[in-house]
């Protein structure tokens, strides 16, 4: 018989995120992100996998002023 | 008017022959914040050298040494720049959060200049946001100035002091200077040293001055521009002499009009300004191009996963010992949801940056700026949750930044001026952008618009509204 998965636990969750709002914290950041991540979800619909990202890895940066 | 409301390319002359000293006018802004500050609280810490200062340079001004248009006049600092004289608190109480008391490299150079600091301006916490409570706006107390740089707004256009100093990671200079009915200048990323600044967005944030008039913020962007060996952003750029570009024409000249985007969503008075505008610059002798932009429906999550994934990897160590539970709630929840921004979405963030830069280079390839409206709306109430725009029910802090963040993705020069007013006598800013490191061509675009406008030397009194 199939089952239902497991949602994450709340532990788990905070295990993820690194932080640990408790409760009803966790809730009300998971409520206020929802609006945000509609908007982050546009980008995960880009196929951009020949795009560079915009910040470019400078090896010289340590070495001005010297 | 007064001394203490006029520009500073009134004062500097005046200052310069001494017919004015700048203990007369550094007293005339102490007093101001006396009598006005109650009311606009744009100030949390008032500079008690400031009057020494101004005996100073009263000295070296009736020796004949002149410093430039800056000096001996008083400057507002957002409470963001480190200042040597003035304790930082980026807007914060929480407990363990302090700041050096050295001079950040704008402050130094400002200071070099022969400005006065007269006081450190308010700023929502760690410049978090678009707002700034609790300051309120000299055009019409019950209403906010703006944000994050709230408290420099306010302060300049409630006439007590003669320009300040803001940052800007979505936004936070143009949008108080468009509601506040003054100019404010995002430079391009770079141009101006972030060193010494308290950090919200490495890559987005941007210094820059907020001042009365075009030529007032040229005076203090050839202060503050330059290289930096301490800002990793700032490039060796020659800086050219920024006056050189007011009373040039503007024959000849292209002006772009992005329409999608940036027109149909904003309050009819904002729309109309903003075409105003845009035909007395055709008539002045620009050709004006209209196009589209495409990509701009995810500049928001980029700008989002940015900003949110910075400011929780600058506050970690807070969040991780429980200190940002002494943060504003507000800030404290952004502070905390950028958590749940993944590494993958940050990444991708980067790479939709670089699509948007790279339309905005082919549309530069035909134009010389782009012009629109800073923000859809003007100065609503703090306690207004939702605003209609274009017959669309919406929140006034989620519209106040939806036309200014694109320039922060893209690091363009991009400057908001007074475009007018609606029907509330409220301010409306007029958006000009350009090509990177060519904040000439703004200056010349913005001030041949504002020479010859009737509000030029309006000035916000807020006198009826303080008895």
């Amino acid at each position: 018989m199939d089952s239902a998965p497991d949602l994450p636990s709340e532990a788990l969750l905070r295990e993820l995120i690194g932080i640990g709002p408790e409760g009803d914290r966790l809730r009300e950041n998971l409520a206020a992100y929802r609006v945000i991540l509609e908007e982050i979800r546009k980008l995960r619909t880009l196929e951009v996998s020949d795009i560079h990202p915009a910040i470019v890895f400078d090896p010289t940066l340590s070495y001005r002023g010297r | 008017m007064e001394p203490i409301d006029q520009p500073i390319e009134a004062l500097a002359p005046t200052l310069r022959a001494g017919n004015l000293s700048s203990v007369e006018l550094t007293e005339a802004a102490l007093e101001r914040i006396r009598t006005r500050d109650e009311a606009l609280k744009s100030f949390v810490a008032v500079n008690e050298n400031a009057i020494a200062a101004a005996r100073s340079v009263d000295r070296e001004l009736r020796s004949g040494l002149w410093r430039g248009p800056l000096h001996g006049v008083p400057i507002g600092v957002k409470d963001n720049y480190f200042t040597a004289d003035m304790p930082t608190t980026a807007g914060s109480r929480a407990p363990g959060v302090g700041f050096p008391l050295v001079d950040s490299a704008a402050a130094s150079r400002l200071r070099a200049a022969g400005a006065i600091f007269i006081g450190k301006t308010r700023t929502h916490e760690f410049a978090w946001g678009p707002i700034c409570p609790p300051t309120r706006n000299p055009w019409d107390l019950s209403r906010i100035p703006g944000g994050s740089s709230g408290g420099s707004g306010a302060a300049v256009a409630g006439g007590l002091c003669v320009a300040a100093l803001g940052t800007d990671t979505g936004g936070s200079i143009r949008i108080p200077a468009s509601l506040c009915g003054l100019v404010g200048l995002k430079p391009t990323f770079g141009r101006v040293s972030r060193a010494g600044i308290v950090p919200h967005s490495w890559s987005l944030d941007h210094a820059g001055p907020m001042t009365r008039t075009v030529a007032d913020c040229a005076a203090m962007m050839s202060v503050l521009a330059g290289y930096d060996s301490e800002d990793p952003a700032c490039r060796h750029e020659p800086v050219p002499d920024y006056a050189r570009a007011l009373d040039q024409s503007i024959v000849g000249l292209t002006i772009g009009v992005c329409r999608n985007h940036f027109f149909g969503r904003n309050q009819a008075a904002v729309e109309s300004a903003v075409e105003t505008a845009l035909a007395d610059l055709s008539a002045a002798g620009a050709a004006i191009v209209e196009f589209q932009l495409p990509n701009l429906d995810y500049g928001l999550g980029a700008i989002y996963a940015i900003e949110l994934a910075s400011s929780a990897a600058y506050h970690d160590r807070a969040l991780q010992t429980g200190r940002t539970a002494h943060y504003a709630n507000d800030v404290r929840t952004l502070v905390e949801i950028g958590r749940f921004v993944t590494a993958a979405d940050y990444v991708k963030a980067e790479q939709v940056r670089h699509i948007l830069m790279t339309d905005l280079a082919r549309a530069f390839e035909s134009v010389d700026v782009i012009i629109g409206p800073t923000l859809p709306l003007t100065a609503w109430s703090p306690d207004v949750e939702s605003v209609e725009i274009g017959a669309v029910a919406e929140s006034p802090l989620a519209a106040s930044w939806r036309l200014s963040y694109l320039y922060n993705l893209t690091g363009l020069p991009a400057m908001s001026l007074p475009c007018g007013f609606d029907s509330d006598g409220l301010p409306i800013g007029l958006h000009i952008a350009g090509k990177p490191y060519d904040e000439m061509t703004v200056f010349r675009v913005a001030h041949a618009y504002e020479r010859d406008r009737p509000w030029r030397d309006a000035r916000a009194t807020l006198a009826p509204r303080l008895n």
